[in-house]
């Protein structure tokens, strides 16, 4: 009986303890508990080429400029000041002095040469953001690098501040293939552990030469589905809830006030595409049609909720250049100019614009069927266009069918490589790169602005020359516009510091927690 | 014995073509639905650079070469690398999330045994009244419930209304024990770390329970239906003649001989809990061999999705034909 009565009290205590909310044992201060539904791909930025290991590679690296938080202004990084040649072909930077990788090897121009030189050699996916424009890295002196450029590019400061610019360290990273050590970085952080796809463990980096990060210890929990990290937030388990909540999840977090949400317009746009190099696309009245008739305010209140903004450029809004090019040709909906174009195409209610319109219901969240269901209604109440729903998997949609011109009308978006007017428009419109995207669109006029765009270096002149083409894009639609993403990220009351900006990367360094 | 002997063997010869049928199956269902290098290269890449992955990856081959390449590859014990971001061997995806289903799936089928039998016996011995009536019901609802609805519900009451439990991942923030075995719960107990112990604990109680509930269902039915069999039976009568305790009646005597069946579907259970830890983990971002099948699905990354099914397969037919050892070692009348 005695025995029994041991037993009990030995399983209730365990029951206790295992129940016990909150019950920790840990006297350590606690540190800052970010989640996220995204994942870390590869670590190597010669072969990542997804915004949430960028992300990473942000807090454990850092480029020779990057981003001013809070802002797109670019600041020195790991280079103190940069020149740049009169004929704009070369940029040398100066690199800060006595800085050393997480592994304790020298970070100096030698470094940084190699580093460009392995993403260029690897020929990986990013690794076109550097080939595409550097001829070759060369090293004047132990602390200035000089990059040699094929032709002017005004944008290159923006290319220079993404990850695979970003030095490593050639101890501990090999120069002919992809690696994903822990150590061989230098940014703010560093890391402590990574357990893949469970969590990373950050701690400031003491070698750093900037302010320290704000939190000592910064833990990025990863979870499958945005419904568990909601509810993570909701228990304390986490302090922070960033990429990606439901819009759903947001308005109830909103309505319940528990918790902070955080919202800023984010570069990240959703627009149809029209295959314009054959029937019946090729048609741009059809493809003015379509832009006239589509309900944008519609898909943005019944399927986000109001969680994303209208977009009528492909420039987003925010960013220098953007004007409302889509809202000054057709208004906000014109049904009847729409009406009125097919009329002149040869439709009528008797004889309807039939016609495919595709989406993917696994790459772009839950909601893209609502959204393709909402633009078949907008569509079709024209009267005089017949949409047929189709859809196809992530893999064959993006790889195969979209190059393959097999749809002739559909959904895509885009998040930005650099962070400039021209990542936006160059490849959409341009003839040399729009097949790759599924546009298949040619137009000398848009060609040339485009390049002359790309080469100038003033930004008056390039802001009036991305004018010029976001009204010749509205004219001729060959990509439509549809809204914008906006950034969103949920907080515990007491965490500050956060800072939600057009580059879209989280500064984990710059968070903490009163 | 030499009869027991030729029956195993033959057991296993059997096995080894499902093995290569399901292989096949797989293989040849992975290649109708699309091009791998298309979903690697993501569609943008010039015609070279596609043809040279191909060569890489010996996908410009006529497809029957593909197929028996790749077993040769599986007989050396090679499942070959992941085809997407960093290439990884994918027996190294596969160590990396298997002890989290193993630790999962232990903990799940043991709730799924002990709620399954515990209600089974009171559905039994309450024989026509209340709890008979009411475990029956839970039988049957359990088997057809979802799984992610069961554990958004328990998620919502233990996890944001209660505040007792967490409600995803395998263990407390910074807790994780010194890697030993890839089972948390032994690691921190090996390494005696009572802090990442009951951490892990606490994280498997709600997905077990989530999994377990699920499968309970028919453990209750089958113990019910059995053990009201074995108590009707003589032996049981005379039990209860002789004055022993009602325990005694029921656990000694009853149960033991109403177990066989149970023991059965045990075995049969075992690709149930597997493919339902796929949903539970996906509810709970429990990083195990589920989520790991889902999202590589997603991308298309073939050779994972074909190892991980090989595997999965490898697991079950082993327990499948050690079960059936077992049941023909007990029985010696069953040699099929």
């Amino acid at each position: 009986m005695k025995k029994r009565r041991w037993l009990s009290f030995l399983i209730l205590s365990f029951v206790f303890l295992c129940l016990a909310p909150g019950m920790s044992f840990s006297l350590q201060t606690k540190p800052l508990v970010l989640g996220t539904t995204d994942k870390i791909t590869v670590l190597d930025p010669a072969k990542t080429y997804d915004f949430y290991t960028w992300e990473v590679f942000q807090n454990i690296g850092e480029g020779l400029l990057k981003y001013k938080p809070g802002t797109t202004e670019l600041i020195p990084g790991i280079a103190k000041s940069y020149e740049v040649s009169p004929d704009g072909l070369e940029y040398t930077f100066k690199l800060r002095e006595g800085l050393k990788f997480t592994d304790g090897y020298p970070l100096n121009a030698a470094a940084v040469k190699w580093s460009i030189d392995r993403v260029m050699k690897l020929d990986l996916d990013p690794s076109w953001l550097v080939s595409a424009f550097v001829e070759r890295v060369e090293v004047v002196d132990t602390y200035t690098v000089k990059f040699v450029l094929k032709e002017p590019v005004s944008f290159f400061p923006a290319l220079v501040a993404t990850t695979p610019y970003t030095p490593v360290s050639p101890k501990s990273f090999p120069e002919d293939k992809v690696a994903e050590p822990t150590v061989g970085h230098y940014g703010p952080y560093r890391i402590k552990k990574w357990t893949r796809d469970v969590q990373l463990v950050l701690e400031a980096n003491p070698d750093y030469y900037g302010s320290p990060p704000k939190s000592r210890l910064f833990v990025v929990k990863f979870y499958k589905n945005a419904a568990t990290m909601r509810l993570a937030l909701e228990t304390g388990e986490i302090d922070v809830a960033w990429k990606s909540l439901r819009p759903i999840d947001i308005r109830d977090l909103k309505a319940k006030g528990k918790q902070k949400v955080l919202e800023v317009p984010g570069p990240y746009i959703r627009y149809i595409v029209c295959r314009c190099n054959k029937p019946p696309f090729d048609d741009v009245r059809l493809r003015r049609a379509i832009a006239a008739a589509i309900d944008r305010a519609r898909i943005c209140q019944e399927a986000y909720k109001g969680t994303v903004k209208p977009l009528y450029s492909m420039v987003p809004m925010g960013m220098w250049g953007h004007i409302d090019a889509f809202k000054q040709e057709y208004g906000e909906r014109n049904l009847e100019l729409a009406r009125k174009i097919l009329t002149e195409a040869g439709y009528s209610k008797d004889n309807p614009f039939n016609i495919e319109f595709w989406y993917t219901p696994t790459h772009y969240g839950d909601l893209e069927a609502d959204v393709a269901a909402v633009i078949k209604e907008s569509l079709e109440e024209t009267g005089m266009i017949k949409i047929d729903l189709k859809s196809a998997e992530w893999a064959t949609y993006a790889a195969e069918y979209l190059t393959a011109g097999v749809m002739p009308i559909f959904l895509l978006g885009w998040y930005p490589d650099y962070i400039d007017p021209d990542d936006y428009t160059s490849v959409f419109l341009h003839s040399e790169w729009s097949p790759d995207m599924g546009v298949f669109y040619s137009n000398p006029e848009m060609d040339r602005l485009l390049d002359k765009a790309r080469t100038e270096i003033g930004i008056e002149k390039r802001t009036q020359l991305y004018e010029k083409i976001q009204k010749l894009m509205a004219e001729e639609a060959p990509v439509i516009p549809l809204f914008q993403g906006v950034l969103t990220a949920a907080t515990q009351p007491n965490v500050k510091g956060v800072v939600l900006d057009p580059v879209m990367l989280l500064r984990y360094y710059l968070i903490y927690k009163e | 014995m030499a009869s027991l002997r030729v029956y195993v063997i033959r057991r296993v010869l059997v096995a080894i073509p499902m093995i290569f049928i399901l292989l096949g199956i797989v293989f040849f269902i992975m290649r109708v639905v699309g091009d791998p290098v298309s979903a690697i290269l993501g569609g943008h890449a010039p015609q070279e650079q596609i043809e040279r992955i191909k060569e890489q990856l010996g996908l410009n081959k006529p497809i029957l070469f593909q197929f028996f390449d790749y077993l040769g590859q599986l007989l050396r014990g090679d499942l070959g690398r992941s085809l997407i971001w960093g290439q990884r061997p994918v027996i190294s995806e596969i160590w990396d999330h298997f002890p989290a289903t193993l630790e999962l799936s232990i903990c799940a089928f043991l709730v799924s045994i002990l709620v399954g039998i515990f209600t089974g016996i009171i559905a039994a011995t309450n024989f026509g009244r209340f709890f008979d009536h009411a475990f029956r019901l839970y039988g049957i609802i359990t088997y057809g419930l979802f799984i992610p609805w069961i554990g958004i519900m328990l998620q919502l009451i233990f996890g944001v209304y209660l505040g007792v439990l967490p409600i995803g991942g395998r263990i407390g923030t910074l807790m994780e024990p010194e890697t030993i075995t890839g089972l948390y719960v032994l690691d921190s107990l090996l390494t005696l770390n009572m802090e990442s112990f009951i951490s892990a604990i606490r994280h498997l109680i709600l997905p077990s329970l989530t999994l377990g509930i699920y499968l309970s269902g028919i453990y209750t039915r089958l113990t019910r239906t059995h053990l009201i069999e074995v108590l009707n039976k003589d032996f049981i009568k005379s039990a209860w003649a002789r004055g022993l305790p009602k325990r005694t009646v029921i656990f000694k005597h009853a149960l033991k001989n109403a177990f066989i069946p149970i023991l059965t579907m045990m075995g049969l259970q075992f690709a149930l809990l597997l493919v339902g830890a796929v949903l539970t983990e996906i509810t709970f971002s429990w990083p195990g061999m589920g989520t790991l099948l889902f999202e590589r699905i997603t991308y298309r990354d073939f050779t994972t999705v074909q190892g991980i099914i090989v595997f999965f397969a490898l697991i079950v037919i082993t327990v499948s034909l050690l079960v059936d050892v077992i049941y023909a070692y007990i029985d010696p009348r069953i040699r099929y």
